[in-house]
């Protein structure tokens, strides 16, 4: 199995890396002046964390072997958790009420994505339909209890995250200015999730089986390792992180529950399998479809890019991405076993 | 692949359940059985004639967005509700399944057939439904909001007896924003995000940049106003980008944006939050309604500086007291405007100083007499 994976690594390697390279290439290019960097960034990556953290919890599900379309879904049952906690308690807790809405967003959706759990494992469903369920699903039960306990289908909270300059890190020249000004709280520690993720997965034997659940499930469970326990954990995951990526929206951006996360949760999935399985993969992915798609909506504001019309901006991320599909379809990274009951 | 399908089967069971329940805690909003339309054609009015006590029902249709959007459809179901309160009509709203002329022909059927003949449908993207509905429902009566029935290809415009096309001067409302937030603000930038390019949302536009102007010029204000700080984001549900877009006109300098954009709106109000939270000087002039209540942050202040509002419950509750004294205007296109106080920005403005209001007042009475006059066109100078 290892060695299937090294083999796969060195056909994918240096693709990848070509596309990285040209990438940032693209993205410094665009950044050419001081200026616009400062424009864009700290909203780009704003847009991009939500998307992150989805589809980081696909790769979770997926790389477990249980195939995941339920993201949009689960982020919208994260975001209204958020939104109702938050409202419910920020009259008494002030801003304390945004982490603990960040952890019932976080329990929402892991718990919520039990359903697909137990569909897809132990009933050893068709995980499409099931994904499919859970997104039709939560669409109508947000809104029905947006309605019953709020009052109204839209959920609104009086405050979110306010930005903040990184103490000492912003004063570095360039990359302070890149990455370290004007930045969410929530952010880094959506960053940090990703990288303990990464040592989660890559780095201890934990996340070796859990992996090899979504290549080899047989030979798992041949030697000795709980298949289903493991995938239990990687479609909790799954959930947990969505809901996470759908409280951020709220309280980063959006600041309002409106029944809807705009299908940032099917671009998560489009991430997933354009980042090739992989969490530094998805980071490029999110962040490349963030940045463009943040170009799209304020370059009528910013005469800069007002030379290209809007519209090649936004379709831009889909089209890399379409070619880009073709370009991996031969090799593709995705666990084999995903979408296999077991 | 039995079971799968089962067990698919039983969650869209269980999901359709929801739907359902979420319709029929929605107040009135239970769909009546869908009998194809085509079937109850002739009116019957032996049933409702024999019951002289029986009272005026009133049906209306959401336009995209719920019935609580703070916006169009609540404004017009408020005006309804107002009339079902004084005793005087019987009112259900039915929200279409989507925003395509068929979806709207489907619900007014579905009035229709549950007998309600007097109809009210909020927003342009009726128009070419009711250009259907006036003559398959003769019986019945429509009122349109913002638009005017006419064919898909804008070829005819045609409004029977039986519809009445509402309109608001909505560059009216804009021009006393303007002077307002101008007043009240000295000297500054100012911005504008529109949602759709359409002309209700254009004429707010306008209005702003000519009472901006007005007051340049007559009340010895300083704002500046870039063409590349007014635009339309293209939708009225982006939020992201009502965010990201007054976030950047803001890095740019702007402090107060007028925001005619519905849920992109939102977003740039959020943003507002979070900068004046920051200790920031920005502000947000709302629309359609009074939403200051929107811009509300935890210290009890709000970022929402005044709204061009457009008083929607105005249009329904008149128009069913109309129709209840036998004045229906029938075929006619109304405009609600400074003339018969369609318009106007909120008798409560905390945000705005008392010197302020009493100017914007003395502007309201020009306006209502014709002293002042504001264009509902893209005069030369102004953005688009």
């Amino acid at each position: 199995m290892r060695n299937g994976e090294q083999k796969q690594n060195k056909f994918a390697s240096p693709l990848a890396m070509l596309i990285y390279v040209v990438l940032a290439l693209v993205v410094l290019a665009l950044f050419s002046t001081s200026h616009l960097i400062r424009l864009i960034m700290p909203y780009a990556i704003a847009y991009t964390i939500p998307m992150l953290m989805t589809a980081l919890g696909g790769l979770y599900s997926e790389r477990s072997g249980v195939t995941n379309l339920g993201l949009e879904g689960l982020m919208l049952v994260g975001y209204f958790a958020c939104a109702l906690t938050i409202r419910l308690t920020e009259q008494t807790l002030l801003t304390a009420a945004l982490p603990l809405g960040l952890l019932m967003g976080v329990l929402a959706g892991a718990l919520f994505s039990l359903l697909h759990a137990f569909a897809s494992i132990n009933l050893k469903a068709d995980q499409v339909i099931s994904g499919t369920a859970i997104n039709m699903l939560a669409s109508a039960l947000t809104v029905y209890l947006a309605r019953t306990i709020a009052g109204s289908g839209n959920v609104r909270i009086m405050l979110g995250i306010v930005r903040q300059d990184v103490p000492l890190l912003s004063s570095i020249p360039g990359l302070g200015t890149l990455f370290f000004t004007q930045s969410y709280w929530s952010t880094w520690v959506a960053l940090a999730v990703w990288g303990a993720s990464w040592f989660l997965l890559y780095k201890t034997s934990f996340g070796l089986r859990l992996r090899a659940c979504g290549e080899h499930p047989s030979a798992v469970a041949s030697a000795g390792v709980n298949v289903y326990r493991m995938r239990y954990f990687g479609v909790t995951m799954s959930g947990a992180l969505a809901g996470l990526g759908g409280s951020i929206i709220l309280i980063t951006y959006s600041g309002e529950f409106n029944g809807t996360v705009a299908g940032l949760g099917f671009l998560s999935i489009a991430a997933l399998i354009f980042g090739q399985w992989k969490p530094l993969g998805i980071l490029g992915a999110t962040f490349f479809f963030g940045t463009a798609t943040t170009i799209a909506n304020v370059s009528q504001v910013i005469p800069q890019f007002g030379v290209i019309p809007p519209v090649i901006f936004k379709v831009f991320p889909y089209v890399v991405t379409l070619l880009a599909l073709v370009a991996f379809s031969k090799r593709s990274a995705a666990p084999k076993a995903a979408g296999e009951p077991f | 692949m039995k079971k799968a399908l089962y067990v698919g089967l039983m969650v869209l069971a269980i999901a359709l359940v929801m739907v359902s329940c979420g319709k029929k805690e929605s107040a009135t909003a239970t769909t009546p059985a869908a009998t194809p339309a085509q079937v109850v054609t002739q009116p019957a009015p032996a049933a409702p004639a024999a019951k002289p006590a029986a009272k005026l029902k009133v049906g209306m249709i959401t336009d995209a967005g719920t019935i609580d959007d703070k916006s169009f459809n609540q404004g017009t179901w408020e005006g309804i509700l107002k009339a079902q309160n004084e005793g005087i009509v019987d009112a259900k709203y039915l929200k279409p399944s989507g925003t395509t002329e068929a979806d709207y022909l489907k619900e007014i059927g579905n009035l229709y057939d549950a007998g309600y003949r007097f109809i009210i449908t909020p927003g342009y993207k009726f128009e070419t439904s009711i250009y259907e509905a006036q003559d398959k429902y003769p019986s019945a009566k429509f009122v349109i909001l913002d638009g005017e029935p006419h064919t898909a290809d804008y070829a005819t415009f045609r409004t029977e007896k039986n519809v009445v096309a509402v309109f608001w001067a909505e560059h009216e409302s804009g021009f006393l924003a303007g002077i307002a937030a101008a007043l009240q603000m000295k000297t500054g930038n100012f911005g504008f995000i529109g949602g759709m390019e359409i002309p209700a949302v254009q004429k707010f536009n306008w209005g702003w940049q000519q009472g901006v102007k007005y007051a340049n010029e007559n009340l010895g204000t300083n704002i500046t106003m870039l063409a590349e700080n007014y635009l339309y984001q293209g939708s009225f549900d982006n939020v992201a980008a009502g965010q990201q877009i007054a976030a950047s006109m803001f890095d740019k300098g702007v402090n107060v944006i007028f925001a005619a954009a519905g849920g992109v709106g939102v977003g740039a109000i959020n943003e507002a939050k979070a900068r004046v939270t920051a200790g920031k000087d920005v502000w947000i002039v709302g629309v359609d309604v009074d939403q200051y209540p929107d811009g509300m942050l935890p210290t009890g202040k709000s970022v929402i500086l005044t709204s061009a509002m457009k008083y929607l419950d105005r249009a329904s509750y008149d128009m069913i007291k109309h129709e209840l004294a036998g004045t229906f205007p029938g075929g006619q296109k109304l405009n609600l405007d400074a003339t018969n106080d369609g318009i106007g920005i909120p008798v409560q403005n905390p945000n705005l100083s008392a010197d302020v209001m009493a100017k914007v007042q003395e502007l309201y009475g020009k306006l209502k007499n014709g002293e002042v006059k504001v264009a509902d066109t893209q005069l030369p100078g102004l953005f688009k």
